[in-house]
């Protein structure tokens, strides 16, 4: 079985001096340490499970390429989410900018917005649905952010390491990301959220 | 208004657990104070919750996920590609290694020799010993000192032959009647002039080296010189004609030609 968590006397950068001389397992330590975070980045950013998995593939290989890259004294994590977020990027602007409409199982507007009636109605997949095709409209840097924040629970200061902005810039946009998102759901609940 | 318009940006970073302690605090206070903001807190309060409704889809997604296998298929791709770890580019592999800890106390020492042979240097450099000492060897023997004034003297009166003797070849080379406008003409006076101002100042360097013939020659050149500028145009033709055959006589012309090889052979 794969460790999940690191032991007391091995650090990240123990595994990392390691995954440079070519250690497999080592390698493998990692990334089962790791693959969840990078999974759940890209599965809030695309909503889509097969890319999330693409993701987390390509962003360990690019780790492994890169390794050589990586500093002592830099935030390991938040250094492969650099990695995993130019890769939702670049994955989001080959694939997804050619069709927009290019996973909608349901058009947004047949969604059984009666659901929103009811007592919870955030626990209607429906409305899931259209929270996260509203969030799909978002910019792509005000949507990480989003996603970053809400999902991957991080800070702000962390989230501006990955993106590599300032803090003000990052509160601001996630400001303005939320203005947005509550803008494109409001239609669709019949009130402003 | 503008007070909970500027209380509003910072409504997500409160709801987010972002804003520092004091912020948070006046923020706290405003929406106790202002129903309109409270109210906005609470709606923006429930979209951040339906936001989070979308967990629901990730654990979903997640549960389908085989973690334990995932890094295995991972690892399989990724050592397909490359059978060895790819090699770290050189200029990188440099930096790596002259940024390396254990360098630390070589570079201390570079640098600590680097200080001291300076400061040596500086210290050496503007020491007064030293400066004696260089001045002491700019100092030259007094035999060389001698020989270039020697040198100096020779050259000097090289220089005054030579410009007499043009200034007597023209004189002897034209005619008579001419020679009297000639020595009136101002080129020929202040020529003369300077030519009897310079025999002054090599006189006594003629008698110092003890070069008598030239002294001899340059003496009758003086004389010369001294007759010449008192002519007048009263002074006839014959009279003219009489100097211009003394010249000739004397040989003049040819004992300052011999006297110039002579010092020209002399030289120092």
């Amino acid at each position: 079985m794969i460790k999940e968590r690191l032991d007391e006397n091995e650090d990240i950068h123990t595994l990392i001096e390691r995954i440079k001389k070519g250690d497999r397992e080592a390698f493998m330590t990692v990334t089962a340490l790791y693959q969840k975070k990078v999974f759940l980045l890209a599965f809030s950013f695309f909503h889509n499970r097969e890319d999330a998995l693409d993701i987390v593939q390509e962003t360990f290989l690019r780790l492994y390429q890169k390794v050589h890259l990586f500093r002592k004294g830099q935030n390991f994590q938040n250094w492969l989410l650099q990695i995993a977020k130019n890769l939702c990027i670049d994955f989001h602007r080959k694939t997804y900018s050619k069709s927009k409409d290019y996973d909608r199982e349901k058009p947004i507007e047949e969604m059984n917005l009666a659901l929103a009636d009811e007592k919870d109605p955030y626990l209607s997949s429906d409305l899931r649905g259209i929270f996260s095709e509203c969030l799909k409209k978002l910019a792509t840097k005000q949507r990480l952010i989003f996603v970053m924040k809400h999902y991957n629970q991080l800070e702000y200061q962390e989230i501006a390491q990955i993106l590599g902005i300032a803090l003000g810039t990052v509160k601001s946009l996630h400001f303005k990301a939320v203005q947005n998102m509550r803008g494109l759901v409001a239609p669709y609940l019949g009130r402003r959220l | 208004m503008s007070e909970c318009k500027k209380f509003k940006k910072d409504f997500v970073a409160f709801l987010s657990k972002e804003l520092d302690e004091e912020k948070e605090k006046l923020l706290q206070s405003h929406l106790d104070r202002c129903p309109g903001c409270k109210r906005e807190m609470a709606q923006l309060e429930k979209f951040m919750k339906g936001a989070e409704s979308l967990k629901m889809d990730i654990e979903q997604a997640m549960e389908a996920v085989d973690w334990e296998e995932l890094p295995r298929k991972v690892a399989e791709n990724v050592f397909k590609q490359e059978v060895f770890a790819p090699k770290e580019p050189w200029l990188a592999r440099l930096s790596r290694f002259l940024s390396q800890p254990k360098l630390r106390p070589v570079y201390a020492g570079l640098l600590l020799g680097v200080l001291l042979g300076s400061l040596a240097t500086y210290f050496v450099l503007r020491s007064p010993q030293l400066r004696e000492a260089r001045a002491a060897r700019i100092s030259v023997p007094s035999n060389f000192l001698e020989s270039m004034e020697l040198e100096m003297a020779r050259r000097e009166t090289l220089n005054y032959l030579e410009k007499s003797q043009y200034l007597l070849l023209d004189f002897v080379q034209s005619p008579s009647e001419k020679s009297a406008e000639f020595w009136q003409s101002d080129f020929a006076s202040q020529k003369a002039r300077e030519l009897l101002a310079k025999k002054k100042y090599i006189d006594p360097q003629l008698d110092k080296y003890q070069m008598a013939k030239a002294k001899i020659i340059c003496d009758q050149i003086e004389l010369l010189f001294y007759e010449l500028s008192q002519i007048s145009v009263k002074l006839s033709a014959e009279e003219i004609e009489k100097i211009q055959k003394w010249i000739e006589e004397k040989q003049i012309l040819l004992k300052i030609d011999l006297l110039k090889k002579e010092l020209g052979k002399s030289e120092v």
